[in-house]
């Protein structure tokens, strides 16, 4: 395990109101960080400012090695305009190729959007408009668009929101397999549960960091549990 | 631009062309139109994603004053371009600052700055009316066959191959900036920097189709072919395509039928005219196909 991200004195204020308190940690390589708390706590902003989407104060240094390979994002639900024509496919080709989307896709981007969306069980959907996709098929896409990069470091908000427990399971089994390849992984949750049994490492915000907890149950345990994957009947398959 | 006109003309002599392709200015028009009606159509998708179709309606009408202002500062009345220019990067590079250093809705500064440029351009096109032949002003606004000029036409070739790598090489990131501009910025897009290419294309097409629509008609070559093509697509090459089609083919028709007809009709206005004939077919096409 290696440093992957510093934290020093990082702040927030937008327009002279105090966001978030400075806060410093440390982000560890194939580590799944969990951020916590309560509604307006500030756990986007803080991931945001990790991001750089916003100003904040304080240092953040970065250690990787490949600095082609930076950071993915998985935005909490985006909304799409319902009548905009453009599809799923045409929407991750976008995130794969800089070649323009009203030329011929050329096959290897084809293949590879379909396995993307395969691996968020998304497979023959790719021909539905964005706006056609409820929220929990719309926090898939997002899920697939940074799958289809090779990064050391994962933000994920809210990863859950919208999903059922089938592709609940599938998402945690995607993050798991990244956190097992050495894959920084910091995810805002809610969900305490979710969080106490997959977190490393557990931060409690509330206008500024006011809790680190290391998760041994977690760091024992996690590389060798898998969540249960269940069929469409809810049934557990595996 | 003779070796065509020539071809055009042989064609005529030979029957295969009806007797208005005899005409030169027909020829230029026809070259200035399908140069156009890509551009815009290409340009008209990325209007409709981005929400800018009051914003490109806005920069058309600071051509208003961009021309004015042009022929006050002695350029030639029929080709006032420097000045049409430079006043319209300067109308939506202001307007885009002050959008982006400000929280006032969009629409609203939009709409500040159309009522502007209106009455700015209605007051200096009065005073300059004294000056120069009205009708001269007349093509300008509103666009008219019989001006365009072989050096119209090597500007606007220039215009659309400038347009067309730029549209080429960063559609699918303006695309992705404009539907996940968080996300985009992540992936390292410089959004303010599109923005601003954006801003920079607008301006550069409205400039490239004074002569044939009129500065005050491009906002709505921008934008109804687009739409149109929207509500008939189902996915983006689709409306890409569509956008395109329906925006040359406006241009081809609004040059060829009011000249079929000897109707005395600005290209512009008759360009536009069809683009909403256009606009009408699309919803009948979508209706059917919802009943269907």
């Amino acid at each position: 395990m290696s440093v992957t991200v510093q934290l020093k004195e990082m702040s927030l204020s937008l327009n002279d109101v105090e966001i978030l308190k400075p806060i410093s940690a440390t982000l560890q390589s194939g580590r799944l960080h969990a951020i916590t708390g309560p509604n307006g706590a500030g756990k986007s902003s803080f991931l945001k400012c990790l991001l750089g989407l916003m100003p904040h104060k304080g240092q953040i240094k970065r250690h990787w090695p490949d600095k082609n390979r930076g950071v993915a994002y998985v935005p909490q639900q985006l909304a799409f305009e319902p009548s905009l024509p453009i599809t799923i496919e045409e929407y991750l080709t976008t995130t794969l190729t800089s070649k323009a989307l009203f030329f011929k896709r050329v096959s290897s981007v084809r293949s590879q959007v379909e396995v993307l969306l395969e691996r968020v069980g998304l497979e023959g959907k790719e021909h539905l408009r964005l706006g056609q996709l409820s929220g929990g098929e719309r926090q898939r896409l997002m899920f697939a668009q940074a799958l289809g990069q090779k990064r050391h470091l994962w933000c994920v908000d809210e990863p859950m929101t919208g999903l059922d427990v089938t592709a609940q399971a599938l998402i945690t089994q995607e993050l798991l397999s990244l956190r097992a390849q050495g894959v920084t992984l910091l995810v805002v949750h809610h969900d305490p549960d979710w969080v106490s049994d997959y977190a490393d490492e557990v931060w409690s915000i509330n206008g500024g960091l006011v809790g680190h907890q290391v998760n041994l149950h977690a760091m024992g345990t996690m590389r060798l549990k898998t969540p249960k994957v269940m069929n469409r009947n809810q049934e557990v398959v595996a | 631009m003779e070796f065509i006109r020539q071809w055009v003309f042989s064609l005529y002599e030979i029957g295969v062309l009806p007797s208005m392709f005899q005409y030169a200015f027909l020829t230029n028009a026809l070259v200035a139109g399908l140069l156009i009606g890509p551009l815009l159509g290409a340009l008209g998708p990325l209007v409709i994603v981005k929400r800018l179709a009051f914003f490109s309606e806005a920069v058309g009408h600071g051509a208003l004053t961009g021309v004015a202002l042009g022929i006050l500062l002695g350029e030639p009345a029929t080709q006032p371009f420097v000045a049409l220019f430079c006043f319209c990067i300067l109308f939506a590079m202001l307007l885009h600052w002050i959008k982006s250093r400000t929280d006032i809705p969009y629409d609203a500064l939009v709409g500040v700055f159309l009522s502007f440029a209106i009455a700015l351009g209605a007051a200096l096109i009065l005073y300059v009316a004294k000056k120069v032949n009205v009708h001269i002003l007349e093509n300008v606004l509103f666009g008219s066959i019989l001006t365009v000029k072989d050096m119209d036409i090597w500007v606007l070739l220039l215009i659309t191959a400038v347009s067309a790598v730029l549209i080429i090489k960063g559609a699918n990131r303006a695309l992705l900036a404009s539907l996940s501009p968080d996300l985009a910025r992540v992936r390292g897009v410089n959004i303010r920097l599109y923005d601003y290419i954006f801003i920079l294309l607008i301006a550069l097409v409205t400039v490239a189709s004074v002569k044939v629509v009129g500065a005050i008609l491009v906002g709505a070559l921008l934008l109804i072919p687009a739409t149109s093509a929207r509500m008939i697509s189902r996915n983006g090459r689709e409306f890409f395509a569509y956008s395109v089609l329906f925006s040359t083919l406006s241009c081809i028709l609004g040059i060829l039928l009011p000249m079929a007809g000897a109707l005395p009709i600005p290209s512009g206005a008759a360009i536009v005219m069809i683009a909403s004939v256009g606009f009408v077919l699309s919803l009948i096409i979508r209706r059917w196909r919802v009943i269907q």
